[in-house]
């Protein structure tokens, strides 16, 4: 006899429930535009970079960071621009750039540092930089910025 | 210490007293019920985004938070066929005895060795920095806990060895 | 002058009520009951038991001029309760009247309406009930507020007009309703939040800045400013007129309860175990400091804990663990010290609400928490916290 219908989630169907898609206001951006964006500033932070200019390149990354679904290149490109500035920042600045930073570019930063440790195989870059960065950031932001990170449905 | 762990364990605890902002949440899903909602899962809204915390590939901790409990999963550094298999009966002797550590869940979530669900009864009955405490020690303690009992059972594997081989010594 | 500190119970007090004179508390010891405490000099002694929920008492509301108390529990129920003399004894008795409630979840949340004819209940279903009497039948009947509520009502808080109502909830919005209820109100006068006010009418909704559900809602007591605390650690000022919203974002844990003292300052308390004043105006906001000064007098000598002071990491907990690797040195977490937090708190703080005004101002506020203690704070007496507000900008 089936009885597959038993498993059906009833309560997914109520009407009043909120879906995934309704807990945050969508990237009004074209994907294929975020994407362009985020290969730009690839470029602009290389040359931010060459100028030594940290905090400059940190800021080209972490503003109008791509967040949502459908952009899923433009984040791995951002990522992997934010993972370029981390590794090349030596330790003893960490501290400086981050108080340079704005508080929303904080928040995104740690959202960025969570998912750069989510990432199964870590590309160019090693847990002890990520790590480092993190305690920085939480010295500085304080426990709020990582419940921002939870809280916040933009997920980068 | 190395020099890894500690921003490690850092991380891990920042994060875990981060997640330990539960209050009570009875459902609303299903009436006069009260259920930890990260296992439920029945209503969108009051889960959070999971974060992992990770050392390297083999060691990390994932975070599951949600509005009246979380979920807080570790996987035990396993570097050879030994310790996973330490790490395995170690793991299984003490879900087995779940009960007794209170906050411990008695299946790891996939991918982990094991996993802890806090709910807001146990941060309301017990202090929170204290559970938060209990947790890095745990995860300090497995370690050394893992790498003592893979040298004593080398060390065992050797005497018996030898006591075996003295016999075609003469 | 120091904070009054009163350990009532070792169970969380989930919410509590003082009577107007200030001589009894009704609180829930995160139980199904409501326990009434009477002052005695210096301690508290339970003298009565409001026993007829049967899950767990998320709210109570003592209504200061007409003497009656509201309890609202996650059995779905609400009680008003009445001191009425007993017929055959004479004896002066808390005597309930069910509410109906017509909601089909938890009742989260219950307040009075400033003129005392009506109450709002916040809850589970998606819902806020508000309820008023019906002499006719001799019970309290309900109205509810549904639309466009999407999750958990987690707070409620009336303008002191007795129309308006301010709710903040799971799905990330404060919002600002009409709860006019023709048998029982005048019309309104226009306010800054609108002008024509039937009934569940949407003056404002407003989102929290990063996702995190609504904790606590609070207006203004003029009440042209809304004040809300949400899950992402950030508190949010309204101003509707001019369409300005001040969000502060702090640096620890987030807020669940508010209150405001004056028409320019609020004390904010939650998962941080201690209140945090924030003062401002039209043209900004920020944070002051903390009604909790022993956190800045021993802060250097603890390293662990205390607000602020749990993000920050090279902390006690790990030179014991290091002690125990290199030394053998036992006895991780058994000092003294070590155990207890810093703050008067020593959990979270479930609600703060004014206890005594004077010349117009909050003078005092009490507050009750997860470790069991009532705490009665001075709510002039700030001490900035330097260390705590370091990452606190507007």
């Amino acid at each position: 006899m089936d009885n597959a219908f038993r498993k059906i989630d009833i309560d997914a169907y109520d009407e009043d429930v909120l879906q995934e898609e309704e807990l945050f206001d969508a990237d009004p951006r074209d994907p294929a535009q975020v994407l362009d964006d985020a290969k730009q500033r690839q470029s602009a932070v290389r040359s931010a970079l060459a100028r030594s200019d940290v905090v400059g390149a940190l800021n080209t990354v972490l503003e109008n960071a791509p967040y949502g679904p459908n952009v899923e290149e433009a984040k791995t490109v951002t990522l992997q621009t934010l993972l370029t500035i981390l590794n090349t920042t030596k330790a003893t600045e960490i501290p400086a750039v981050i108080k340079a930073l704005s508080q929303d570019g904080q928040d995104t930063l740690m959202k960025y540092l969570y998912k750069g440790m989510a990432m199964p195989g870590w590309g160019d870059i090693s847990g002890s930089v990520l790590l480092g960065w993190h305690e920085k950031l939480t010295e500085v932001a304080g426990t709020g910025c990582i419940v921002r990170t939870m809280t916040d449905r933009r997920t980068v | 210490m190395s020099n890894v762990l500690r921003p490690y364990l850092a991380a891990v605890r920042s994060t875990l007293t981060a997640a330990l902002t539960l209050e009570n949440f009875s459902s609303q899903v299903v009436e006069r019920h009260n259920k930890p909602e990260v296992e439920a899962a029945g209503s969108k809204e009051v889960l959070l985004n999971p974060l992992t915390i990770s050392r390297n590939e083999n060691e990390r901790v994932l975070i599951e938070p949600s509005v009246n409990s979380i979920r807080l999963s570790i996987k035990i550094k396993q570097a050879d066929e030994i310790e996973r298999i330490l790490c395995h009966k170690f793991t299984r002797f003490m879900m087995q005895r779940a009960e007794n550590f209170i906050v411990l869940r008695r299946k790891p979530v996939p991918g982990y060795d094991i996993s802890f669900l806090i709910t807001n009864t146990h941060s309301e009955t017990m202090l929170k920095h204290k559970i938060v405490d209990f947790i890095i020690q745990f995860m300090e303690d497995v370690d050394r806990e893992i790498s003592e009992m893979k040298l004593s059972l080398n060390a065992r594997a050797r005497i018996v060895a030898e006591s075996y081989l003295t016999a075609f010594n003469s | 002058m120091a904070p009054e500190v009163f350990n009532i119970a070792q169970t969380p007090i989930t919410c509590h009520a003082f009577s107007a004179d200030h001589k009894q508390v009704a609180v829930s010891l995160n139980s199904n009951d409501a326990q009434i405490y009477t002052r005695q000099g210096a301690a508290w002694t339970p003298t009565e038991t409001l026993s007829e929920h049967d899950k767990l008492i998320t709210s109570i509301d003592w209504a200061p001029n007409s003497n009656r108390i509201v309890t609202a529990s996650q059995d779905r129920n609400a009680y008003v309760w009445q001191q009425t003399p007993d017929p055959q004894t004479g004896k002066v008795t808390w005597k309930p009247t069910l509410v109906l409630l017509r909601i089909n979840r938890a009742a989260t949340h219950v307040r009075w309406s400033p003129k005392e004819d009506k109450f709002a209940v916040a809850s589970g279903a998606r819902a806020i009930a508000i309820c008023s009497f019906d002499p006719e039948n001799n019970w309290w009947v309900s109205k509810l507020l549904k639309k466009p509520i999407r999750s958990t009502v987690l707070s409620v808080d009336w303008h002191p007009n007795n129309v308006l109502l301010a709710a903040g909830s799971a799905d990330m919005k404060a919002r600002v309703f009409s709860a006019y209820i023709k048998e029982v109100d005048d019309k309104p006068a226009a306010t800054v939040w609108g002008s024509k006010l039937p009934f569940n009418t949407i003056c404002g909704e407003y989102a929290s800045p990063a996702g995190g559900w609504v904790h606590a809602v609070g207006f203004s007591p003029s009440g042209n400013v809304l004040a809300f605390a949400s899950h992402d650690s950030s508190i949010s000022i309204v101003y509707p007129d001019g369409p300005a919203i001040y969000n502060i974002r702090i640096s620890s844990l987030p807020f669940v309860t508010l209150t405001w003292t004056a028409e320019d300052t609020l004390v904010a308390a939650g998962h941080d175990c201690q209140p945090v004043v924030f003062s401002g105006s039209e043209a900004g906001w920020q944070g002051v400091g903390s009604l909790d000064d022993s956190t800045s007098a021993k802060a250097g000598a603890g390293p662990r804990a205390g607000p602020g002071g749990v993000g920050r990491l090279n902390s006690l907990a790990f030179s014991t663990f290091r002690d125990a690797d290199t030394r053998g040195h036992t006895g991780a977490g058994g000092t003294p010290s070590d155990t207890k937090l810093l703050t008067v708190h020593q959990n979270t703080i479930t609600s703060v609400r004014p206890y005594e005004v004077r010349g117009g101002r909050v003078s005092r506020v009490s507050t009750s928490g997860v470790d069991g203690n009532l705490v009665i704070w001075d709510a002039d007496n700030v001490s900035a916290v330097a260390g705590a507000f370091g990452g606190l900008r507007v």
